[in-house]
């Protein structure tokens, strides 16, 4: 797992979206099935994926079925790398 | 459904689940011919109306592969036998009659020559629409607005009635189209399969599905009058490989088929004779009694639907299709937002892949740029309108839209609110578990008092909310 993609991310979440700077964030945590980021988030999360990593994730993937924890994502961004 | 057609179809399921050959084929023509069998009876015997309305069911299905159908799997070497597989079963159905079957269906079938004369019809149709939509890239957006049309027109009551009786004495015939809207088994669920196909063929996202695939999915039996709404690419996936069914698959199969009849016919069947009706509506005046009947119907309601998920996971894992879950225990959920991940998932989900997630992006990357919070209350209220409307068009479910719709922006603002504050003294031991539990009965109590603005006409819902908040009554 790129561990810069990660800290990238976590930041962006804990930050941004759970507003709570400096909370870790475990890559297999549940995010969205979890609770922690909700469908609007999710589009947001979709759209700072695009603009950091160059990576579409279309609308419909945006579901517990494609990622739900910071590891699937990122396994989702390095395949479409 | 009742308990024998289950059983019927599990018959079906476990001798199809058997085929070592031709499964697809097998869930196809039974599909078809289920399609039939299901279809309630709309007025006595001695009309054909339910067949034909089967029969567009039928037709809408296979319009649907023509319209979208990649190329590469156009050919007639490719799908000729599920051709005469479809036209198979409609003629099986149509000739029961002859063979002293006539009352297997509940209505009568038409002549024969009239079901070859459909039959004719829609391979014609279907090739003039395959030939077109190759050629038109609009085709596709415009069989989608019909679709919406059809949808609104079925959906709104006294709209089809009116429509049909200004088409009927254009035509000089005496009809009773009203009925049409309430019995025409699985149509919102199969205009829903057709509209995503219809979407991701545009967006150059839907796998090529041979005539077989495409009906067996938009009609697969198990899921066919009451979802899930799968999707297609996930559905050809287990019919190209199907899951083979070991022990553990077996334990499954047999788990979720018997807790699924124990929550329709026992739990549901038992608390529907107390769950909040309009007679009780009009005429209990006790809180504590009027707070039964929402309780009983919150319950009722959710082992019902629950309950036929369950059959139809359990019946189309027998043919090795893992139809996906529609429930994740909605009433445990501590918040709105996860109870709306756990209730009746896949339409939820279908709506926010179609309609909320293009709306927001839409919004938050456009140059004129609104406020976080207003785009949040566009985006959730309109989502759940729509969601309400899917149910029927009715000021009920509009009602019961925006209750869900405005809990969900009033959710979100909150722990928007609340995070930066209070967010870590929360998620400490004990204190996490508190609030959880008092997130769980409080969502649970907001949803349910959401059931009676989606079971009762507006005009009976002041009494309701008066007794139940002990405002009047007593």
């Amino acid at each position: 797992m790129d561990n810069a993609m990660l800290d990238t991310l976590t930041e962006y979440i804990t930050t941004k979206i759970l507003k709570q700077p400096g909370r870790a964030l475990n890559p297999q945590e549940p995010l969205i099935s979890g609770g922690l980021i909700d469908s609007f988030s999710l589009v947001d999360l979709a759209l700072f994926v695009e603009d950091t990593f160059g990576v579409h994730i279309d609308d419909t993937e945006l579901n517990a079925s494609t990622f739900d924890t910071l590891e699937q994502l990122i396994s989702l961004i390095e395949a479409r790398r | 459904m009742s308990i024998v057609q289950i059983l019927v179809l599990t018959a079906i399921a476990l001798v199809i689940g058997l085929m070592r050959r031709g499964r697809l084929y097998g869930m196809l023509t039974a599909s078809v011919v289920l399609i039939y069998w299901l279809q309630p009876d709309i007025d006595f015997l001695g009309s054909n109306r339910g067949f034909w309305l089967a029969s567009a069911t039928l037709a809408l299905a296979v319009a649907g592969w023509f319209l979208t159908a990649a190329p590469e799997t156009r050919s007639w070497r490719q799908n000729w036998p599920a051709g005469v597989a479809i036209a198979g079963a409609v003629l099986l159905v149509d000739l029961s009659r002859y063979a002293g079957l006539e009352h297997l269906f509940g209505f009568l079938t038409p002549r024969p020559h009239l079901t070859l004369a459909f039959l004719a019809g829609l391979l014609l149709a279907g090739l003039a629409l395959g030939y077109l939509a190759s050629r038109r890239g609009w085709l596709l957006g415009l069989a989608g607005v019909g679709i919406l049309l059809l949808f609104v027109l079925i959906k709104a009551p006294g709209l089809m009635e009116w429509f049909v009786s200004k088409a009927a004495s254009r035509l000089g015939v005496e009809t009773e189209g009203g009925r049409i809207a309430f019995s025409w088994l699985g149509f919102s669920y199969i205009a829903f399969r057709l509209l995503h196909t219809f979407r991701d063929r545009q967006m150059g996202r839907l796998p090529a599905l041979t005539l077989a695939e495409y009906v067996t999915y938009a009609v697969f039996f198990p899921a066919f009058s009451a979802g899930p709404i799968d999707r297609a690419e996930r559905f050809v996936q287990d019919v190209r490989r199907p899951q083979p069914l070991d022990a553990e698959g077996w334990l499954f199969v047999g788990q979720r088929f018997f807790v699924g009849l124990f929550k329709k016919f026992v739990l549901a069947d038992v608390l529907a004779f107390l769950a909040l009706n309009e007679v009780f509506a009009a005429q209990v005046s006790k809180p504590g009694w009027m707070w039964m009947t929402v309780y009983a119907y919150a319950f009722q309601i959710y082992f019902d639907f629950s309950g036929y998920t369950d059959l139809a996971i359990a019946l189309g894992r027998l043919m090795g299709v893992r139809l996906p879950e529609n429930f994740a225990a909605p009433y445990l959920k501590p918040n709105l937002t996860q109870f709306w991940n756990a209730w009746h998932m896949t339409l939820t989900q279908w709506f926010r892949a179609y309609f909320f997630n293009p709306l927001t992006r839409a919004l938050r990357a456009s140059k004129r740029t609104l406020l976080v919070w207003l785009i949040i209350f566009i985006t959730q209220v309109s989502t759940m309108l729509l969601i309400g409307l899917w149910h029927g068009i009715a000021w009920n479910f509009v009602l019961w839209g925006l209750w869900h719709g405005i809990g969900l922006f009033v959710q979100n603002r909150w722990s928007e609110w609340v995070r930066p504050h209070a967010g870590r003294w929360a998620d400490a031991g004990w204190r996490q578990k508190v609030l959880y539990g008092l997130g769980v009965v409080l969502t649970f109590h907001y949803v349910a008092l959401g059931w009676v603005l989606f079971v009762l006409p507006v005009e009976s819902v002041p009494r309701v909310f008066g007794i139940l908040l002990g405002l009047a009554g007593g």
